[in-house]
């Protein structure tokens, strides 16, 4: 444990900012006082909340130091191997890797806990919801887990498959820049707020398959504030510009990514939704499209006017939300729309730090609620996956951090 | 000859240089940041700095390209930044999928257009011309992702007779491999199990990618033959007495091969660049896969990579189809 913790701060690569930044350890703030105890030892600063849910998460897997070391290559304290290989502790272990098409994973006869009943697990990557569709009702495929709506709603009544559906962490929300005008007038983003049709959204476009949340902790999360307080509401909107000197609306640009968002909706269809709608309210919005990893550059340069993304938690902890949507200084989402309010970060910190339950879930009540009207975001909706499941198949649950564990799965 | 074939091997090499120029430099210019696609949200500035220094980004763009063309003389296309391998070990993984695949694709192509086009030629203006003609139309015509969604919907789907998307099924274990190319693979290794498995997987993407070049083909091998048959020769032959197989077969067909054996030739090409959308409808993992997630993820040593390979498919299977004009037309002679 001492040596899987050490190594992630050491290899210092882009997930060990949970350890570092999120939690304050540094490589001596981990002992092993006897051989069943591991002590951590955090500052002040640091959120005991948060640091639980980070070890409980993939970065705190543990690893074996042998066989890491024995696959050394140079400082990378066997990096490089564990790229295709497995050396941890769970109930499977990973047998063969195939970029692009499959990972097998084959039971571990070492785990520590009951042999999981299931001895072999294929992943394949299908890319076309379609074949997956066809392959689960031919059962060869026992999960499929990226249907469209429309496919949901045709295998529900299929005999020998069932419709599950899981949670995600996930919101898909509009990231308004305060630094480009008139988005810097909080009456002209309470109008967008105001202009957008959720329902339409979550009950058309993904046909109910996500849930309408407005606020910036997803339900599932302590601390989620399930107030809806918005609705589409045009005439309310246009009296908004009205007041915020905009009568005749304003031109805005739209980012959106290319390909499916979370739901089973196209960003594109989700980003013209949202064109039309401004539009009634007399916001023109022109929509430009590019692949994900343009569009955030363009975001994280704070370039981006108004953005179509999505957010998910690092870590199952509201702070995995709250600082990033809040504080400037985490160069987060609240930096990208250039949204400063250094008493709002000051609260989402205590927030992390409080540890007494109804303490804290009031501090978050208090800063989503702000964030909802002032804030620089329209939350859409927070997505549900559907996955088709072969009747045969129990026990398997995906987690809302978007994994899924199948030592409890049977068949 | 050898002397010929030197001066096209030169030309090639000239070819990719020019490419490695162009496609260095344009990767780098357009404005686009591949490090914070690779790091993702939470990369810190000493980070960012170790990973620029990791990949040379952190040079300027002449050194970096000379430092490119320095790898690629030792056979080192960099590493990726997305799959963060070297590139050619990438490469090597993904290619024999794609030539398994376009191979298969090519011979359909071949087995079906090359007999379709002489029929046709023979049977001019008659139903069977009118219907292989209406049918190439259509084949040249249609859009490989949608036939290729056709063909699983009613021959994996519907009917269940040929095995769905991938390689292999999963509960068949791949053979050893040896060349990356699974038919092989199983024949070398005596796995018949896998051997039929991995054909069986071939022939809907092979029919669906191969479906294009079937007609041009088709196309070609009528119109070439159709020009033969009206020549002296075959005339002489038939008054001759020679039986009419003998006088499509060797007399027409082997003086209109030299067309047809450009089209073939660079339909192959064709064929292996052209897989993106039947990968990607077929979950055959190729390069064409390769390159389109090398794409979105802005892994330019990647597509580099992927580029140079095509830059050296092509001058080689045109080199290939000409010393083929050897093969088939004796009066050619290069020198």
């Amino acid at each position: 444990m001492v040596f899987s913790v050490q190594r992630v701060i050491a290899l210092n690569k882009p997930p060990a900012f949970l350890f570092k930044d999120i939690a304050g350890l540094h490589e001596a703030s981990v002992r092993a006082p006897d051989t069943r105890t591991v002590e951590f030892t955090l500052p002040k600063s640091s959120s005991p909340q948060a640091f639980l849910s980070i070890l409980a998460f993939s970065v705190g897997g543990v690893v074996d130091p042998d066989e890491v070391a024995s696959h050394q290559s140079g400082q990378d304290r066997g990096e490089a191997w564990l790229r295709d290989h497995s050396a941890g502790t769970g109930p499977y272990v990973v047998e063969r890797w195939e970029p692009e098409s499959q990972v097998v994973l084959v039971a571990n006869p070492n785990y520590w806990g009951p042999r999981p009943r299931i001895s072999r697990i294929v992943i394949r990557h299908v890319p076309e919801s379609s074949n997956q569709k066809f392959m689960l009702e031919r059962a060869d495929a026992d999960i499929a887990n990226d249907l469209t709506p429309e496919q949901a709603r045709e295998l529900g009544n299929r005999p020998g498959v069932r419709i599950q559906r899981g949670r995600t962490l996930l919101l898909v929300y509009v990231g308004m820049n305060v630094g480009h005008k008139p988005l810097d007038n909080p009456k002209v983003r309470e109008a967008v707020r105001w202009s957008i049709d959720y329902d339409g959204i979550v009950q058309g476009l993904l046909r109910g398959n996500a849930q309408k949340v407005q606020t910036i902790i997803p339900a599932g999360l302590f601390g989620h504030n399930p107030a809806t307080s918005f609705r589409q509401d045009s005439s309310r909107a246009r009296q908004l510009l009205v007041e915020a000197g905009f009568p005749d609306g304003f031109s805005v640009e739209l980012l959106t990514p290319t390909g499916a968002a979370p739901g089973g909706v196209n960003w594109a269809d989700l980003g013209a939704k949202l064109q039309a709608d401004l539009g009634k309210s007399g916001i023109r919005v022109t929509v430009r499209q590019t692949t994900q990893a343009e569009l955030l550059n363009v975001y994280r340069a704070q370039k981006g006017q108004m953005v179509l993304i999505l957010w998910g938690p690092d870590f199952p902890d509201p702070d995995g939300n709250v600082t990033p949507f809040t504080d400037y200084e985490a160069k987060s989402i609240a930096w990208r729309n250039q949204y400063r309010d250094e008493a709002l970060a000051r609260l989402a910190k205590q927030a992390a730090l409080e540890t007494n339950p109804d303490r804290r879930r009031a501090l978050y009540r208090q800063i989503t609620e702000k964030v909802l009207h002032e804030g620089p975001y329209a939350v859409l909706y927070q997505p549900t996956l559907v996955l088709g499941v072969r009747s045969d198949v129990r026990g398997f649950v995906w987690n809302p951090m978007g994994y899924a564990e199948f030592r409890t799965v049977t068949k | 000859m050898a002397r010929y074939v030197l001066r096209r091997l030169l030309a090639i090499l000239v070819v990719l240089a020019g490419v490695s120029a162009l496609t260095f430099f344009i990767s780098h210019v357009i404005p686009a940041d591949p490090v914070l696609a690779a790091l993702g949200e939470h990369a810190r500035e000493d980070q960012i700095r170790a990973f620029r220094r990791q990949y040379g980004l952190d040079r300027p763009l002449p050194a970096q390209y000379a430092i490119y063309v320095r790898g690629l003389l030792r056979g080192d296309l960099g590493l990726s930044i997305r799959t963060r391998r070297p590139v050619a070990e990438d490469l090597r993984e993904f290619f024999p999928a794609t030539i398994e695949l376009a191979s298969a694709a090519w011979l359909v192509s071949l087995a079906i257009g090359l007999p379709a086009g002489v029929l046709s030629a023979v049977c001019q203006d008659r139903p069977f011309d009118h219907l292989a003609r209406l049918v190439a139309l259509v084949g040249a015509s249609m859009p490989v992702f949608w036939l290729g969604l056709v063909l699983l919907g009613l021959f994996y789907y519907r009917l269940g007779w040929l095995p769905g998307p991938g390689r292999l099924d999963v509960h068949i274990a791949p053979p050893p491999d040896r060349t990356g190319l699974l038919v092989l693979d199983s024949l070398l290794a005596g796995r018949w199990d896998a051997l039929g498995n991995a054909l069986a997987h071939l022939v809907l993407p092979a029919l669906a990618l191969g479906t294009f070049s079937t007609a041009v083909v088709a196309r070609m091998t009528r119109s070439a033959m159709l020009e033969v048959l009206r020549q002296d020769y075959v005339r002489t032959a038939r008054a001759k007495g020679l039986p009419e197989g003998r006088v499509l077969l060797v007399h027409a067909l082997c003086n209109a091969l030299p067309p047809i054996l450009t089209v073939v030739g660079i339909s192959f090409g064709n064929l292996l660049s052209g897989a993106v959308l039947t990968e990607t409808v077929f979950s055959w993992p190729g390069l064409g896969r390769y390159a389109t997630a090398s794409a979105v993820s802005l892994d330019f040593p990647a597509v580099m990579g992927v580029t140079l390979l095509s830059a050296v498919i092509y001058p080689l299977l045109n080199l290939l189809v000409d010393l083929g004009y050897l093969l088939v037309d004796p009066r050619i002679r290069y020198g």
